[in-house]
């Protein structure tokens, strides 16, 4: 201990450490909390193989299929914002929409998301629409 | 005049046993926290009535023991006195140890602890969470700057020092706050209430930094003057005083105004009010006075500390009350109307404590207590004796 | 794609414009336009006859229950009431106790809001103060800070069953919750469930509408009658007004 003392350095980096464990911990235990409540939740779990997607009912989706791909995440999150914060309803792209050709949310939502290992939270309080 | 910092050689058995208490209590509060957060608040003694419980009393009055535990720094840096110099470190020390160990029980005690970084992405300036957000970060790391000064770069240590007092003012006042600006609770809802946060901050910092001081130093037998500790006890006297004269003032006002009659006898007769009568003016007020002020108890290390294990308890106490008692009091939605309903509308509220909430906020104290202990192992914190500047005399004794 | 968009939003435009030119006319008209947005052109508000409001009547709350998902779990001290029934009575009682249903006020100075660390609860352009319940942290610190003990914490996780309402999501364990008006039926023209259910329990004591407009029922009987806010003197300017308090 008595070399520690004699360096600045090594005491300010030791010191810097010390904080950054005490503040990061909390997070590290958040985050494994949420973890498991992640796994806790999801409905069917992956069993294997490539997600088989159910063929969707109608014509054309309301974006191009592979910008829906890459981006329906982001998009239904921003519309999530609009519509809570600034009440904008777009019915013809509402989520009752996506219901109307993708009718099974376990053949089609799900298929992907347990095969990359995503949970969205989605539906732990909103239902799929029917 | 003064003597060496050194670090306390920290291997005796005893210490190690008390780290690993400090270390078991964390675990134990971070299962505690884990339950809440997959069982949900409903494993809490909390209500919709009691919407804050014990883990924010614990929180909180951490957080008024940490900016208070700055004290002994600021006497010394911005008012000059001298013999308190020598616990500059251990006073910045501590603040950031309190400060840590009540951020985390107030942190892990949301209902989406998850979502903690909101707080960061969308700011809310009207609300006095947000500046608080500001508040106590700001807190740590002028702390650290003045840690840092004291450590290496002395000549900065006096405007560090100045500007961590002033900060620690406005922390107490964001604190007190939260609940001075809400006006639709009777009880706390009062322009003193930050100042009395300020009070109390200022006598539970200097009476948890005697008992800190005097266990330390008489575990590893190191050399604590009495008229160090007699130097603190007229601190402790003082601000103790002040709080009692702030509280008074609020309840000599209201007792002015007949709107506020039933509030107050609420307070001083209600189901609260062994709280009120026995921990705020008792084990905050009274206790500690009464022993300071004795000419024998007073002038004894050990009637120092046990007045100073009162005053802490009594600060627990105060937050409590202000907390509990201030949401139980029914809201007064109909002024002059006796009101009822299924939601317990008109009806002092009832709230018992679960033992997780106890678990989790006694958790944040072995927070503090382990970065206490380890600081004082790993850095040079403390003096290797405390004594008093040569020719130096206490202006008053009882 | 970009032309879609584009017609879409002039759609959007138009039918905006459509239901500013016929105001108080929206809340009845059958199907609502394809894009409607929250504006400051209105201000939704709600106006309760305590006179007509009957002390065993409980419509309004079940009615809340049941649109909106608000489950009872049986522990009255964690109860979430969106809406209630208060019994009020002067304390010399000198005069006969009332009874009249007590939600969230929809403040124009909302506690709620200006406490909020998030920005979780807003007040929405039309005047509905909202929780974004994907926001809250759950601090509860609102719960303090409102004076009319509209806001529960959701304490348990609860579960769809067979009655839940399909179009409105459950209570979500962790977060604050508290009367919305029933923005999903007020966006799409509807009256709030508890209106609805005062005026088929036959008592229409409740009205609902947008001060903004001069000629709807609500502003009519505002300027007409005499009406009170619960603690006008907190100068938070409730939008819950009452006639007959």
């Amino acid at each position: 201990m008595r070399s520690l003392q004699s360096h600045p350095l090594k005491f300010t980096v030791l010191l810097a450490l010390v904080w950054a464990f005490v503040l990061v911990l909390p997070t590290m235990v958040v985050a494994s909390g949420s973890g498991a409540d992640v796994t806790q939740h999801s409905k069917s779990a992956y069993t294997g193989g490539p997600p088989q997607l159910e063929n969707a009912k109608g014509e054309a989706c309301i974006r191009p299929s592979d910008w829906m791909r890459r981006n329906h995440m982001d998009f239904l999150k921003h519309r999530r914002a609009q519509t809570v914060r600034e009440g904008l309803r777009i019915r013809s792209e509402s989520l009752i929409k996506c219901a109307e050709c993708h009718q099974s949310r376990e053949k089609f939502c799900d298929q992907c998301h347990n095969y990359v290992g995503v949970a969205p939270d989605c539906f732990e309080c909103h239902s799929y629409p029917k | 005049m003064l003597s060496n910092f050194t670090a306390i050689e920290g291997r005796s058995f005893g210490y190690w046993k008390l780290v690993t208490f400090f270390a078991v209590l964390i675990l134990m509060g971070a299962g505690a926290f884990v339950a809440v957060e997959i069982h949900g608040h409903g494993i809490t003694g909390m209500n919709n009535k009691i919407a804050w419980g014990v883990p924010h009393v614990f929180a909180i009055s951490m957080l008024v023991m940490a900016s208070g535990a700055l004290n002994l720094g600021s006497m010394s840096t911005v008012f000059a006195v001298k013999q308190f110099k020598q616990f500059g470190r251990f006073s910045a020390f501590l603040a950031i140890a309190l400060l840590i160990g009540g951020l985390a029980v107030l942190m892990l005690d949301l209902g989406r602890p998850d979502r903690l970084l909101l707080t960061m992405m969308h700011m809310n300036f009207t609300s006095m969470f947000t500046l608080n957000v500001f508040l106590y970060s700001g807190f740590i790391i002028i702390c650290f700057l003045y840690l840092w000064s004291m450590f290496e770069y002395q000549q900065y240590t006096k405007v560090i020092g100045s500007a961590a007092f002033m900060w620690r003012v406005i922390l107490t006042t964001g604190t007190g706050s939260i609940f001075g600006v809400l006006h639709a609770r009777e009880v706390f809802h009062s322009a003193l209430t930050a100042p009395t946060f300020v009070a109390l901050s200022l006598s539970s910092g200097t009476a948890i930094s005697i008992i800190l001081l005097v266990t330390t130093f008489k575990h590893t037998k190191r050399r604590l003057d009495d008229i160090v500790v007699f130097g603190l006890r007229n601190a402790l006297i003082f601000f103790t005083l002040l709080v009692a004269y702030l509280l008074v003032v609020e309840k000599f006002t209201k007792f002015y105004s007949p709107a506020f009659y039933d509030v107050q006898n609420w307070i001083l007769t209600g189901p609260y009010s062994w709280l009120y009568l026995l921990g705020v003016w008792g084990a905050a007020i009274l206790i500690p006075l009464g022993i300071l002020f004795h000419p024998s108890r007073g002038n004894s290390v050990k009637g120092v500390l046990w007045a100073s294990i009162s005053a802490v308890i009594g600060t627990f106490a105060l937050v409590a009350h202000i907390l509990l008692a201030g949401q139980a009091y029914p809201l007064n939605m109909f002024p002059g109307y006796e009101v009822s309903s299924v939601f317990l509308d008109g009806v002092t509220a009832t709230y018992t404590p679960t033992s997780v909430e106890y678990i989790l906020g006694f958790g944040g104290i072995a927070v503090a207590g382990i970065i206490y202990l380890l600081g004082i192992k790993f850095f040079r914190m403390l003096p290797d004796k405390a004594v008093a500047p040569e020719g130096y005399e206490l202006p008053w004794n009882p | 794609m970009t032309m879609d968009r584009r017609t879409v939003l002039g759609l959007g435009g138009v039918a905006t414009a459509g239901v500013v030119l016929a105001p108080g006319m929206t809340l009845i008209a059958a199907p609502p336009p394809d894009k409607t947005e929250a504006s400051s052109d209105q201000r939704w508000a709600m106006l309760i006859d305590v006179n007509k409001c009957d002390s065993n009547c409980t419509a309004c709350t079940k009615a809340c229950r049941q649109e909106n998902n608000v489950p009872l779990f049986g522990d009255p001290n964690r109860d979430i009431h969106w809406i209630r029934k208060l019994e009020i009575r002067d304390k010399e009682h000198r005069r006969p106790s009332v009874s009249l249903p007590v939600m969230c006020n929809h403040c124009e100075n909302p506690p709620c809001a200006h406490v909020c660390p998030t920005q979780a609860t807003f007040i929405r352009k039309d005047g509905i103060v909202l929780v974004d319940k994907h926001r809250c942290i759950g601090c509860r610190y609102c719960m303090l800070a409102c004076p009319y003990k509209a806001r529960s914490l959701v304490y348990h996780e609860t579960s769809r069953n067979e009655d839940s309402n399909p179009e409105v999501p459950i209570r979500a364990k962790g977060v604050v919750e508290k009367c919305n008006f029933c923005v999903h039926l007020v966006d799409d023209g509807k009256q709030p469930a508890c209106v609805q259910a005062c005026r088929n329990e036959g008592k229409h004591a409740m009205i609902f509408g947008d001060l903004n407009d001069p000629q709807s029922e609500i502003s009519v009987k505002i300027r007409t009658v005499k009406t009170q806010t619960i603690r006008a003197d907190l100068g938070l300017k409730p939008h819950v007004h009452y006639e007959g308090l």
